[in-house]
C-alpha cells in the first residue's frame, strides 16, 4: 500500500523540510511515514498550524525502494535532491543511502505533482 | 551611464528599510504568509523549489562594473557563488534565505540596485537594446527613453495594481534585439518624413499560454509625448482589462478582443483628455538624462585595427570570436563585444561570482566600466577598442566565457525549469545542455549559422519558446517530462509565432530531433538562407515528416 509524508519549505531558509515527530527534518529518509489517511490528515492540520516555522505544508506520495522512501513524482524527487543540473547543490550534496535511493529512481514518476489532495484520496 | 540621483537613492534605501520591518513582522508571526507574500513579491523575493529566489532589477539591462562586482559579492556571500541572467535582462539568485534578504537589499541599495518592480502586477523593469549608444543602426538612444519610463513608472501609485504584470521594451534600431513585438508595449524609435523623432507604438504582444504579436496602434508618436501616451494606454488597460480571470488579464487579451483599432481609439480618446503637459517630461529633464548617457570620451581611431587583424591571423579562435561575437560600433576603431553565457555544457545564463568580478575588471580596463545584459541571457561590453579585443578575448578565455556562438545553435535560451522553478512542468536546462553538446564543435555551429533555440519549462514561456526558430516547451504528459517543438518563431524585427511541429516528444528524443531538423535545413537551404528563412520557404511538412518518420 502507498505511504505518504508531509513536506513544506522552511520559513527562514526556504529549504525543503519533512515532518517527523512533531517537528521538521531536512532529509526525506528521516521523515515520518503515514499509511493511515486519517492520521495523515490530522497531522497535516497540526503541521499547517506551524506558520512561523514553515510555509504551505502538504502531503506527498512515496514508494519504498530498498527500504528507503522515494517520492512518487519527479517534481518531488527534484525537491528532495536538489537541481539535477548542479549535483553539488541542495540535499543531494550530502549523499547517503536515502539520497542514493531517490537518485536511482529519478526517472519518470507517476505524476508530475506529488501533492496529495489535488486528486481526492479515497 | 545614468546614475541614480539623491531621490532615487532615498527611494531605494527606504524600500530596503521597509522590507526589513516586513520580514521581522513575518518571522514574529505578526504577518501571515498570505499577508506577507505580496509584500515579498513586490521586492522580487519568490519561493522556489529549494529556497527563496531573489530577482534583482537591471534597468534596461545596463550595469556598471561596480554594480556587477556587488552582484558577485552577493552571489558569494548569500548564494552558492553564482547568479542567473534572465530573458528579462535581470539577474536571479537561486539560494536565498528570507532572513538574509534585508541585508541583501541594503547591500544592493548601496550601488543603486534593487528588486522593485521585478514582480507583481505593475510596470516591470523596462528592457532596451543591449547595443544602445553603441550601434550605428539606432535612430536614438533607447536608454534615454527607458530611463524616463523608469522614473515615471517607479512605484507609480496608479499602476501598482494593474489587472496583470506589464512589460515594455524599447528599441532604438530597426534591427530589433529586444523582442519588442512580444511585449505588452513595444516602442520602436523612428523619424518622421520631416525628421521629427518619434515612436512606433505596438501594443498587446505577449507569450504565455495565449501568444500574440503586438499590433501597431500609432505609427508615429512624437517622442516628447511618450509618457502621457503610455499613461493613456495604461489607463485604458486598467479600466477595461479583465480582473476576473488571471489567464485573460494581460493587455494582449484586451487588444485581441477589442481589436487593435478600437483599442487604439480608446487610447486616443483617453490621451486627448489627459493633462499631457503635466505628465510629459520637460525638455530640460530629458536633456539631463541624455547628457548622463553621453559621458564617454571616445578616441579618434582608424576604422581598421592593424593589431587586431594581425592577432586574428595568428589565432583562429580569436578570428572566430570576432566573426560571431563582435558587432560594428558607431565610432570608428571600436567594437561591441558580446560575452556568451552559453558555453556548451554550462547552464544558459549562469555566471559565477568569479566570472562577474573578472568581467567587471575587463569592463573597467577596456570598456568604460559598462556592461549590458541581453534578453538572450548573454552579456555585452558595448564600447571596446578594436585594438583591445585580443586582450578581452584572452581575459574571457581565462574564465571560460570565450564561446564564439552568439545567435548560433548552442546559444540557447532556457528558463530555470523544473530544476528550480515552482511553476515548471519539466526541466529546461538539461535539454539545452544536450542540444548545445551537439553543436559544441564551433565549426559545426558556424556551418549551420544563425539558429535561435529557445526552451521553456512551462506554458508561461519565460524561455521565449514561441519566438524560437526552434521553440521547445516542456509539458507534463501523464507524469512524465515531454517536450513540444515549434518551428518558425522569431522575436526580432521579422517577428512571428512558431507553429507546432507535432506530438510532444520524450526528453531523450529532443536533441536528436533538433539534429534531424538541422539536417533537413542543411539539405533544403539555398545560399544565404538562415534556418528561419528556409523554414518559411519550404514550410512545416518537410521538417515534420523527417522528425516523426524517425520517431516511429
Amino acid at each position: 500500500m502507498s505511504e505518504a509524508v508531509i513536506t513544506a519549505n522552511s520559513l527562514v531558509a526556504g529549504d525543503v523540510v519533512f515532518w517527523a515527530g512533531g517537528g521538521w527534518v531536512e532529509a526525506l529518509a528521516d521523515a515520518e511515514r503515514f499509511a493511515d489517511p486519517s492520521a495523515l490528515d490530522t497531522t497535516l492540520q497540526t503541521a499547517k498550524g506551524q506558520t512561523t516555522t514553515v510555509i504551505d505544508p502538504y502531503a506527498i506520495d512515496i514508494v519504498l525502494e530498498g527500504g528507503q522512501p522515494v517520492p512518487a513524482s519527479y517534481r518531488e524527487r527534484i525537491r528532495a535532491l536538489g537541481p539535477t543540473t548542479h549535483p553539488d547543490h541542495g540535499k543531494q550534496a550530502r549523499g547517503g543511502a536515502g539520497v542514493e535511493a531517490i537518485a536511482a529512481h529519478a526517472g519518470a514518476g507517476v505524476r508530475s505533482s506529488g501533492r496529495l489532495g489535488l486528486i481526492r484520496r479515497k | 551611464m545614468y546614475r541614480y540621483d539623491a531621490i532615487d537613492a532615498a527611494i531605494v534605501a527606504d524600500r530596503a528599510a521597509e522590507f526589513r520591518g516586513q520580514v521581522a513582522r513575518r518571522l514574529s508571526g505578526e504577518l501571515s504568509e498570505d499577508q506577507f507574500k505580496p509584500l515579498r513579491l513586490m521586492n522580487g523575493l519568490y519561493l522556489q523549489l529549494h529556497a527563496y529566489m531573489l530577482r534583482v532589477a537591471i534597468p534596461y539591462g545596463t550595469l556598471s562594473a561596480d554594480q556587477l562586482r556587488r552582484l558577485a559579492l552577493i552571489a558569494r556571500r548569500f548564494d552558492k557563488g553564482f547568479g542567473h541572467f534572465t530573458t528579462r535582462t535581470n539577474i536571479q539568485f537561486n539560494w536565498i534565505r528570507l532572513g538574509d534578504a534585508p541585508d541583501i537589499l541594503d547591500s544592493l541599495a548601496e550601488v543603486g540596485l534593487h528588486a522593485i518592480q521585478t514582480s507583481g502586477n505593475c510596470i516591470r523593469n523596462t528592457t532596451a537594446d543591449p547595443y544602445a549608444g553603441a550601434t550605428a543602426e539606432e535612430i536614438d538612444d533607447p536608454r534615454v527613453w527607458s530611463e524616463a519610463i523608469r522614473q515615471w513608472s517607479t512605484l507609480h501609485p496608479e499602476f501598482t495594481y494593474l489587472p496583470r504584470k506589464f512589460k515594455i521594451a524599447v528599441t532604438g534600431a530597426a534591427k530589433d534585439r529586444t523582442a519588442a513585438r512580444v511585449h505588452d508595449i513595444g516602442l520602436k524609435l523612428r523619424r518622421s518624413r520631416d525628421g521629427e523623432l518619434g515612436f512606433e507604438v505596438m501594443v498587446g504582444g505577449g507569450m504565455g499560454r495565449t501568444p500574440y504579436l503586438g499590433q501597431t496602434i500609432r505609427e508615429h508618436l512624437p517622442a516628447r509625448h511618450l509618457l502621457s501616451y503610455l499613461t493613456a494606454i495604461l489607463r485604458t488597460y486598467n479600466r477595461l482589462g479583465r480582473r476576473d480571470n488571471i489567464y485573460k488579464a494581460r493587455i494582449k487579451i484586451l487588444v485581441a478582443s477589442l481589436g487593435a483599432e478600437a483599442f487604439g481609439r480608446e487610447v486616443e480618446a483617453e490621451w486627448a483628455e489627459l493633462d499631457q503637459a503635466a505628465i510629459d517630461l520637460p525638455d530640460i529633464e530629458l536633456a539631463r538624462i541624455r547628457a548622463a548617457f553621453n559621458d564617454i570620451a571616445f578616441e579618434d581611431l582608424p576604422p581598421v585595427s592593424a593589431a587586431l587583424n594581425a592577432a586574428k591571423a595568428a589565432d583562429l579562435s580569436l578570428a572566430r570570436f570576432v566573426r560571431n561575437n563582435v558587432a560594428a560600433h558607431k565610432v570608428p576603431g571600436y567594437g561591441i563585444v558580446n560575452i556568451s553565457l552559453k558555453t556548451p555544457g554550462d547552464v544558459p545564463g549562469d555566471c559565477t561570482a568569479d566570472q562577474m568580478d573578472a568581467i567587471a575588471a575587463l569592463a573597467d580596463t577596456y570598456g568604460f566600466g559598462e556592461i549590458r545584459v541581453t534578453h538572450a541571457q548573454n552579456l555585452v561590453l558595448p564600447h571596446v577598442k578594436l585594438d583591445d579585443v585580443p586582450a578581452v578575448h584572452a581575459g574571457l578565455q581565462q574564465i571560460g566565457l570565450a564561446a564564439a556562438n552568439i545567435d548560433l545553435a548552442s546559444d540557447i535560451i532556457a528558463c530555470p525549469g523544473l530544476d528550480f522553478c515552482a511553476l515548471a512542468n519539466a526541466r529546461a536546462i538539461p535539454i539545452a545542455q544536450a542540444i548545445a553538446a551537439r553543436f559544441a564543435e564551433p565549426a559545426m555551429a558556424e556551418r549551420v549559422g544563425e539558429l535561435k533555440i529557445k526552451i521553456s519549462g512551462c506554458i508561461n514561456a519565460c524561455g521565449h519558446h514561441h519566438v524560437g526558430h526552434i521553440g521547445i516547451l516542456g509539458v507534463d504528459k501523464k507524469g512524465e517530462e515531454f517536450y513540444q517543438l515549434t518551428l518558425g518563431g522569431s522575436g526580432a524585427e521579422d517577428a512571428s509565432l512558431g507553429e507546432v511541429l507535432g506530438p510532444a516528444l520524450p526528453a531523450d528524443r529532443v536533441a536528436p530531433s533538433v539534429d534531424t531538423l538541422v539536417d533537413v535545413y542543411l539539405r533544403e537551404r539555398t545560399p544565404g538562407e538562415r534556418f528561419l528563412d528556409t523554414y518559411r520557404r519550404v514550410g512545416l511538412t518537410a521538417f515534420r515528416s523527417a522528425v516523426y518518420a524517425e520517431a516511429l
